[in-house]
């Protein structure tokens, strides 16, 4: 793998066009979910094109964890801008977007047409099982870091943030509170709770440390 | 169904979600109490979302069609591309304010609520089908190949189904 791109070539030619082909390669073959499409975009810009270096992908990636919807989309966006102002944006979004779109499109109604088959129905009450397994790892996966960015601010934020989890599920599965009112709640919450325990916390490690 | 109505819930979802799944919560709950979609459809359209290309986001896509046609995946796919045209103010916004532990602290809390949440949602699918041993199986089958690096998910999709059908 090269990281680096040697310095008498300057990368590949940025045109339009060859930004169109980069994004409607990776909707076509980004087959098998969002890990797919990002390990693509990566190689695709940054490894294969050196359009963008490797710093500035992570910067970006990180970027658009806060912003809201799907995260990939908000990258597409941000590198799209990069390469073409909002032509670039523009570009990234129907070439990525129109394959995958159709191509989801097209399984939904050949499913639709032959949902009602026996076969169909027995491999799906194994198919939806799985797929909640599945989306129950992405769960875990997304839970673990946030816990560990909890730890690393104190044992006071670790305990808030086991807290803050288990009470938005119970929130929603016994509790039947809207789903944006637990959400907001979640948020401002922790927003007090760094404000407050992180000084607490900061002044108990110089209470050890003089110690 | 209110086409209107369809595309405020999915702009709604979207917007208060930070990843691919997390506007599943909200849609479920808005979709559910009109009666316009149930559990199981929900779980359909995760499932062609884990196979089709691009980010797993796209489910939404699979729903809109489920629901409402064309009309409601057109629909949903404008409801997926408007929020994230934010990100480009938050890069700016985000660099001003990232050292304020409140600011940090709330999307720290909102991360952890989407997680909450969520799992709840995806046990409350299983409901769309039969509560037995078989379906726990392959609720843990699902979860053990999916916590193997780099194992494709469609081929846990793939091997899921041939099992269904071997297993019937």
């Amino acid at each position: 793998m090269q990281s680096e791109t040697p310095s008498n070539t300057a990368p590949t030619d940025k045109s339009l066009y060859e930004q169109l082909r980069a994004w409607v390669l990776i909707g076509f073959q980004s087959f098998g979910g969002g890990m797919a499409t990002l390990a693509l975009i990566q190689r695709s810009f940054v490894e294969d094109r050196g359009w963008i270096k490797m710093e500035e992908f992570t910067r970006m990636w990180g970027v658009c964890q806060l912003a809201p919807g799907i995260n990939l989309i908000a990258l597409a966006m941000l590198i799209g801008r990069k390469l073409g102002g909002g032509v670039g944006v523009a570009i990234a979004l129907v070439g990525m977007l129109l394959p995958s779109v159709s191509i989801t499109l097209i399984m939904t109604a050949i499913y639709s047409a032959i949902r009602g088959s026996a076969q169909v129905q027995a491999a799906l009450r194994a198919v939806i099982p799985a797929t909640i397994g599945i989306g129950l790892v992405t769960a875990i996966k997304i839970a673990i870091p946030l816990l560990r960015q909890g730890w690393k601010r104190g044992r006071g934020i670790t305990l808030f943030s086991i807290l803050t989890l288990c009470a938005s599920g119970l929130a929603l599965g016994l509790l039947r509170m809207p789903v944006i009112v637990i959400l907001l709640a979640a948020g401002l919450l922790n927003g007090i709770a760094f404000s407050v325990l992180n000084t607490v916390d900061s002044v108990t490690e110089t209470g050890e440390a003089a110690v | 169904m209110n086409p209107l109505l369809l595309l405020g819930f999915m702009l709604k979802a979207s917007l208060f979600s930070f990843s691919g799944m997390g506007n599943l919560p909200s849609l479920h709950a808005d979709l559910l109490a009109r009666a316009w979609a149930d559990d199981r459809q929900f779980a359909e359209a995760l499932a062609v979302g884990q196979i089709s290309p691009g980010p797993t986001g796209l489910w939404v896509v699979s729903l809109g069609f489920l629901v409402d046609g064309l009309r409601g995946a057109l629909l949903s796919l404008i409801a997926i591309i408007l929020p994230p045209l934010l990100v480009l103010l938050v890069e700016k916004i985000y660099r001003r304010l990232s050292h304020l532990p409140a600011v940090d602290g709330f999307v720290h809390g909102l991360s952890l609520g989407v997680v909450g949440i969520f799992a709840v949602v995806l046990i409350q699918l299983l409901r769309g089908g039969p509560m037995n041993a078989r379906t726990g199986f392959f609720v843990l089958a699902g979860m053990a190949l999916a916590a193997i690096p780099r194992f494709p998910v469609s081929l846990i999709i793939a091997l899921a189904a041939v099992a269904g059908l071997l297993l019937r």
